[in-house]
């Protein structure tokens, strides 16, 4: 492997990162909490940079994995398809990853996230981790995805079979599965679990998700004080640093200034004309376009049930494993996207639009994503029932040949167009 | 291959079956005797229990040719798996009409959404998902068989009836007669020249979702004796294996085998891995040995780890003396399109080459298929040489 190559790539994100903080601590008016925002993002990729240096393991991992017992056990975590996303969003790889990825034989109906992560682990641009991680919360790309990175890393894996529906003996599955999860971690390491402080992790968790609870709660106000880019921020203080500090002080700040925005009037656009739900993820790469789109047309994304609505429910630190396999059924993308769609999923949606006051909502139909968009028909049904219309956008998070910026605009200004009359 | 077909009674019983399903003769006489008739989707769904109800469990597929799916598209979107498009399109147009209950396991996106977007938009008086966990330890089975036991209740409480042991222990034993004598039918296969095409034993295979077993087994009893007797015999240039996702039409094996090569086994959940391991009762109760042998059976591409499929896809290819394998994987089927290059790489290392198509469900296997399939057997044609 190309050390050299593999550090450049990390440290193109740490030094973009770095980069980014900097440059929004010096626009006037701007959030504090975007910088922390960045921030975290640089020491997310510091730790993965350092890791060989401090002799600790890196776990490549996939999307909704709980590394809560990661960071119990001193492991560097490395979210791959974050780390693609960054590719993609920072670097503009996208393009090269994918190419990797179908010469290894995937697919194009593969989730573009997960051809990419292939393709990134073959051309040997990211750190080679010590372990795999995989699991099917959320579906078959992630479930199918860590036998090949196995192969391609020379990495030992663990498959954490993630059980389908919400019951207690499937709590109980969870919790066997985690338990051997820790003790195949505990070999691979030759580190003992740290109990104490995975508890203090769990401690810390109940927190950061009562810090999201009240987020969401501030987002209901009249104008809205977050804008588009600032949910897909608010969702990777979890995937990143759960139960962590680095979690707590940026929720932290982005409630406290959403709190001082909403008591002086301040909306996150200057004049609000429309407030939208965003129901899965807008293509990644257009993000810089979409702010200014929304910008311009006094559009705020109020609320996206699917990522930022969470169960009710305390986690128990002194039970952590217990609280770990607890904590994956109360994350809101597990409500939304798993398990069968009779459950909480469409009366979230439903619930989410009429307290938010939504105008209209946007799917963002990735084509990757076969069993979300599954769900659009009954979503859309549902919403029109309460009078809210719904604009599907056809897109790839990150691949950019999918769709042209001037395609969304051009879908998105119909919409606005259309809620205008109404 | 020789491509006369068989001229045979039974076979042509079976094949009566197919054309005339999901409405067959035998499905309307149990309707109209007041009689239950369930729809199953995939094989994870212990069809035993259905069964030791007293109901006739089918296996819901789709069109049996490529089809516009214009209905579904519009429900399930277009990038779920032509399969699932496919039988919901069935669905919502009233051809499974007469059944009673869906039930389904959470086995992968695509199967799961059809079953979720069944149970919300087509009238069914009952529908049950079971859990099924993607591994194969202790722990995985004793999850399963918690499943397996809360389907049992479940269809107890909506039928207000009991399923006992007997019960449970005859619908076993019908079960896996059915199983054994398929064994037999693939048994004839491994022979240099078959007495039966693998177009044909898809249409046997077919015609096993679609009747009572008691009535298949009855009559795959006269088709086994039957094909002793036959004089009828086929080989081809190529002994193949077909693999992959779902797949039960014949007209696609009948392609293949129209242009030389002659299918002589498969592993697809549509024929082996539906027929493969028995149900064994073995000092266990009834219903652990039923949720044993499916959490165990012949591995489809969800499990983990999936070693476990590809050492049995490599045994059969020596069992039947295969020379070459074709991967056909639905676009959109992400479990086996993510298994590709591993098996791939693994088929390679035991110098068996693999044709890999992308194929919608319902395909004939024309046009470009063809094509590739043409050129894939001149070159084990070559190999030969
Ligand atoms: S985008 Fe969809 S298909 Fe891809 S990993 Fe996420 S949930 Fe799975
Ligand atoms: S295994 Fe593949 S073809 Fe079968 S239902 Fe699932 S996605 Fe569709």
């Amino acid at each position: 492997m190309s050390s050299a190559g593999t550090s450049t790539k990390i440290e193109t994100f740490i030094q973009t990162a770095n980069l980014l903080s900097r440059m929004n601590r010096s626009q006037p008016g701007a959030r504090e909490s975007r910088t922390l925002y960045y921030r975290m993002l640089a020491d997310y990729y510091n730790n993965i940079h350092r890791a060989r240096q401090e002799g600790k393991l890196i776990a490549a991992h996939t999307v909704f994995f709980p590394t809560e017992v990661l960071y119990a056990m001193d492991i560097v975590p490395m979210h791959m398809e974050t780390t693609t996303w960054l590719s993609a969003f920072l670097l503009k790889e996208q393009s090269e990853l994918l190419a990797k990825g179908s010469e290894l034989g995937l697919a194009p109906e593969i989730c573009s996230p997960h051809r990419g992560v292939a393709g990134m682990f073959a051309l040997q641009e990211i750190p080679k981790p010590d372990v795999i991680l995989w699991s099917n919360l959320i579906c078959d790309n992630t479930a199918k995805s860590g036998e090949l990175l196995m192969e391609l890393t020379g990495s030992p894996g663990y498959f954490l079979d993630n059980p389908f529906q919400d019951s207690p003996g499937e709590l109980d599955y969870l919790i066997g599965e985690l338990k051997e999860m820790v003790t195949f971690l505990e070999e691979v390491s030759g580190k003992k679990m740290n109990w104490e402080k995975l508890s203090e992790i769990i401690e810390r968790t109940n927190k950061e998700i009562d810090l999201y609870r009240e987020i969401n709660e501030l987002r209901k106000a009249v104008p809205s004080p977050m804008n588009i880019s600032g949910y897909l921020e608010l969702i990777s203080a979890d995937y990143l640093f759960p139960g962590q500090v680095q979690a707590i002080e940026y929720l932290t700040k982005l409630r406290d200034e959403l709190k001082s925005s909403i008591l002086n009037k301040e909306g996150a656009v200057t004049n609000e004309r429309f407030r939208l739900m965003n129901l899965f993820i807008p293509p990644l790469h257009l993000l810089g376009s979409l702010v200014n789109i929304f910008d311009e047309q006094g559009a705020v994304s109020v609320a996206e049930p699917m990522f930022t609505r969470w169960s009710d429910g305390k986690l128990d630190p002194s039970k952590p494993l217990r609280s770990v396999a607890q904590k994956s059924f109360l994350i809101p993308e597990r409500r939304s996207m798993y398990g069968p769609l009779k459950g909480p999923a469409i009366p979230d949606i439903v619930e989410s639009a009429e307290q938010y006051q939504v105008d209209g909502a946007i799917y963002w139909a990735f084509m990757g994503c076969r069993h979300t968009c599954a769900a659009i028909k009954v979503i859309k049904e549902a919403l029109n029932e309460i009078d809210v219309p719904m604009l599907t956008i056809d897109c790839d998070i990150i691949d950019p040949t999918v769709n042209s910026e001037d395609e969304v605009r051009e879908q998105l200004m119909q919409f606005f167009e259309m809620l205008e009359d109404r | 291959m020789n491509t006369k077909s068989t001229c045979l009674p039974t076979f042509e019983r079976f094949r009566a079956v197919n054309k005339a399903f999901p409405k067959t003769q035998e499905i309307s006489e149990i309707k109209q005797r007041g009689e239950k008739v369930f729809g199953w989707l995939c094989t994870y769904v212990p069809e035993e229990i259905i069964h030791a109800a007293g109901i006739l469990p089918v296996r819901i597929t789709g069109y049996p040719r490529e089809m516009e799916l214009e209905d579904a598209n519009a429900y399930l979107y277009i990038n779920n798996c032509s399969f699932s498009r496919s039988c919901f399109q069935m669905g919502i147009s009233g051809e499974y009409d007469y059944l009673d209950g869906v039930v389904a396991g959470s086995t992968c996106d695509g199967a799961r959404r059809l079953f979720d977007l069944w149970r919300h938009y087509i009238d069914i008086p009952y529908s049950h998902i079971l859990t099924v966990p993607r591994k194969f330890t202790s722990r995985a089975h004793s999850l399963y068989y918690d499943q397996v036991k809360l389907f049992k209740s479940s269809l107890e409480q909506y039928l207000e009836t009991h399923i006992d042991d007997a019960k449970l222990l005859n619908s076993i034993q019908v079960y896996n007669e059915a199983r054994g004598k398929l064994k037999k039918l693939y048994e004839l296969r491994k022979a240099d020249k078959t007495p039966i095409s693998g177009s044909e034993t898809m249409e046997v295979l077919n015609a096993s979702f679609r009747m009572t077993k008691e009535s298949f087994n009855k009559h795959l009893d006269i088709l086994l004796d039957e094909l002793s007797r036959s004089r009828e015999k086929h080989h081809g240039e190529a002994r193949l294996m077909v693999m992959g996702s779902v797949m039960n039409n014949p007209e696609f094996i009948k392609s293949i085998e129209d242009l030389g090569g002659l299918v002589v086994t498969d592993e697809l959940c549509t024929s082996t891995r539906y027929w493969s391991d028995p149900v064994v009762v073995d000092g266990v109760e009834p219903l652990e040995a039923i949720s044993k042998r499916y959490l165990n059976n012949y591995p489809c591409a969800r499990m983990v780890p999936s070693e476990e499929r590809f050492d049995r896809i490599k045994k059969m290819i020596r069992e039947y003396r295969v020379d070459g394998v074709i991967s056909q994987i639905i676009r959109y089927c992400v479990p086996y399109a993510h298994d590709l290059p591993l098996i791939t790489q693994r088929l390679q290392e035991i110098g068996i080459p693999i044709l890999s198509l992308d194929v919608e469900y319902g395909t004939s296997g024309s046009g470009q298929v063809r094509t590739r399939v043409q050129a894939f057997l001149e070159m084990l044609e070559a190999r030969k040489r």
